[in-house]
């Protein structure tokens, strides 16, 4: 059985239909990238999936629970991680706090807590960062450290949204590596991305989204070569080129 | 490192705490005790509004509802159902806790700003049904008779709480109320609650993605500082003999103890103490010199206070000390 299995999934904004009858999964171990021109509605995915937002129409099952329509704090007990486009640090608090707050998800004990925080920390390269203040990291940090409280949650499934958005090319790099340690130690990642040079290598499969539809799913080298998906980033005029 | 700081700042409180215990024995005038006696109230009324305003972020501004309750609560207990104030101080602090779960659960799925509104609506509504309600005294208030010794004068007793004779009692009381939420704060500053406050205070739904269930730590915050602020309000009733609806529900006193916090730095352990050792003196001292028109005056300085340390430093007089030391 899929780990994460969307049903149907439509959600509309009033007269805006954001997501229109998608459906897909997500099997354990795997990695999945979530593609599309902006505005497709890959964010608004992962809102509802992780209980932001409340579907419209379909079902979301997840871990065999059927978690449509319930709260945010309820799916991550159920051990759903997220991470957050524009980065959502607790500015006041330090680096090794703010993981903290992650890691007591799974303990109410404050040693243990802070010793699985330093263990992630140490996992992402943040652990000379651990008294720095939330608010004063690069943007680069931010996103690190927001992945790495994440991880302090010990999720089966982890959504990254846009983790490479702002990052240079040698942060980039850093990011597929943790990106592909955070797999090696068995947890199943969907990311959204725009950057193709990053997804297209690193994910097992791609869904592919335009205007709230999907529009093409398989293998990457499958999909890099799929009509539709040229059409929808590049223009009906490309799709002949080849 | 961070180790050697707790254990240095926990000496230092010890150190503190045991000078506070001395100095009534040192310094024995009446009106330099009761002064001390108010600063030790108003920080653990402080402290106790910082639970929720200052580190989970929830700013209220009716905190004072709590204080009556505990208050009138005790009162009307020992002259109705002649029930010794100590009992009546955790009927009091239970009821408190029942208010903050009924005006919680709805205002705090609005967002901050609504809450702050819903909570001085709701003290103001208190503070116009108590004074309407002749059967706990309206407007006039609640006197509570003097407990007579074997000679007919005012005694000290421990059981109905009033000491007439020796008010050093008073003092303790006080002291120990100040340090158990000093306490208690450093403990949530620690823990997974304050851990959680501050979370729920820096990104809601940050939090929430992280598996906290918001709502119910909102709740937390508020039912601790209710009940807290509910015992002081019991201390009060019995300190004074006097409780009337202006004295406690009256709007300046939850802006005041906010202020305090505020002043002090919120979300800190020492804030709270701290900003009470500054205002209530200057309260004092403002009221004494100026005669009739103290208390407005208070009230202007207040005001001023609040925009100086918005604009300027809204870290309190905490962040001050950390900027002077120049971290």
């Amino acid at each position: 059985m899929a780990l994460l299995e969307i049903q149907g999934l439509t959600k509309t904004f009033g007269g805006l239909t954001a997501i229109d009858d998608l459906s897909f999964r997500v099997e354990e171990g795997e990695i999945l990238g979530l593609i599309g021109p902006n505005g497709a509605g890959k964010t608004t995915v992962f809102n509802c999936v992780s209980g932001f937002y409340e579907p419209t129409r379909g079902r979301l099952h997840f871990a065999g629970h059927d978690i449509t329509g319930w709260a945010p704090h309820r799916i991550c007990r159920l051990d759903m991680a997220r991470t957050f486009q524009i980065v959502r640090t607790f500015s006041d608090l330090s680096v090794l706090e703010n993981v903290m707050v992650g890691a007591f998800s799974r303990t109410g004990n404050r040693a243990q807590a802070e010793r699985a925080a330093r263990h992630v920390l140490g996992l992402t390269g943040l652990a000379a960062k651990a008294g720095v203040r939330g608010g004063s990291l690069t943007i680069a940090d931010k996103k690190r450290l927001e992945m790495a409280r994440a991880l302090a949650t010990k999720p089966r499934l982890l959504m990254l949204d846009e983790v490479m958005a702002g990052l240079n090319p040698t942060e980039r790099q850093a990011a597929v590596e943790l990106v592909r340690q955070v797999r090696a130690e068995g947890i199943t990642i969907l990311m959204v991305e725009h950057v193709m040079e990053v997804i297209m290598p690193i994910s097992d499969r791609i869904v592919v989204l335009n205007y709230g539809r999907k529009i093409a799913e398989g293998r990457p080298e499958t999909i890099a070569r799929d009509d539709q998906v040229i059409a929808a980033y590049l223009g009906k005029k490309y799709r002949s080129r080849r | 490192m961070k180790k050697t700081t707790f254990t240095q700042r926990t000496i230092i409180a010890l150190v503190l705490a045991l000078a506070l215990v001395i100095f009534p024995f040192i310094v024995s005038s009446p009106v330099t005790r009761n002064l001390m006696i108010l600063i030790f109230l108003y920080a653990g009324l402080a402290q106790a509004w910082n639970i929720v305003g200052g580190f989970a972020g929830q700013v209220s501004l009716g905190n004072a509802i709590f204080f009556a309750a505990g208050g009138y609560t005790s009162t009307v207990l020992l002259q109705h159902a002649t029930v010794s104030p100590w009992l009546g101080a955790i009927a009091g602090a239970l009821l408190a806790m029942i208010l903050a779960l009924i005006v919680g659960w709805p205002v705090f799925r609005l967002g901050g700003h609504y809450f702050a509104i819903a909570t001085i609506a709701i003290g103001e509504i208190a503070l116009a049904l108590m004074a309407n309600w002749e059967a706990v005294g309206g407007a006039r208030g609640l006197t509570i008779p003097f407990v007579r010794d074997g000679s007919g004068r005012p005694g000290d007793t421990w059981f109905w709480f009033q000491f007439n004779q020796n008010k050093l009692p008073y003092y303790f009381i006080a002291l120990a109320l100040m340090i158990i939420l000093a306490g208690l704060t450093a403990w949530l500053d620690r823990n997974k609650p304050g851990f959680y406050f501050r979370a729920i205070k820096n990104d809601q739904d940050a939090a929430r993605s992280l598996g906290v269930n918001v709502l119910r730590y909102k709740l937390l915050a508020f039912v601790l500082s209710a009940a807290f602020t509910a015992l002081l309000g019991t201390f009060y009733a019995q300190y004074l003999l006097f409780i009337d609806p202006e004295s406690m529900l009256a709007l300046r006193l939850s802006i005041l103890i906010a202020l305090i916090a505020i002043l002090g730095g919120v979300g800190t352990v020492w804030g709270p103490i701290l900003g009470s050792f500054v205002l209530i003196p200057v309260g004092e001292l403002s009221r004494a010199h100026l005669g009739g028109s103290g208390r407005a005056v208070d009230l202007i300085i207040y005001g001023a206070l609040i925009v100086l340390i918005s604009v300027f430093q809204p870290a309190g007089l905490m962040g001050l000390g950390r900027r002077l030391r120049g971290r």
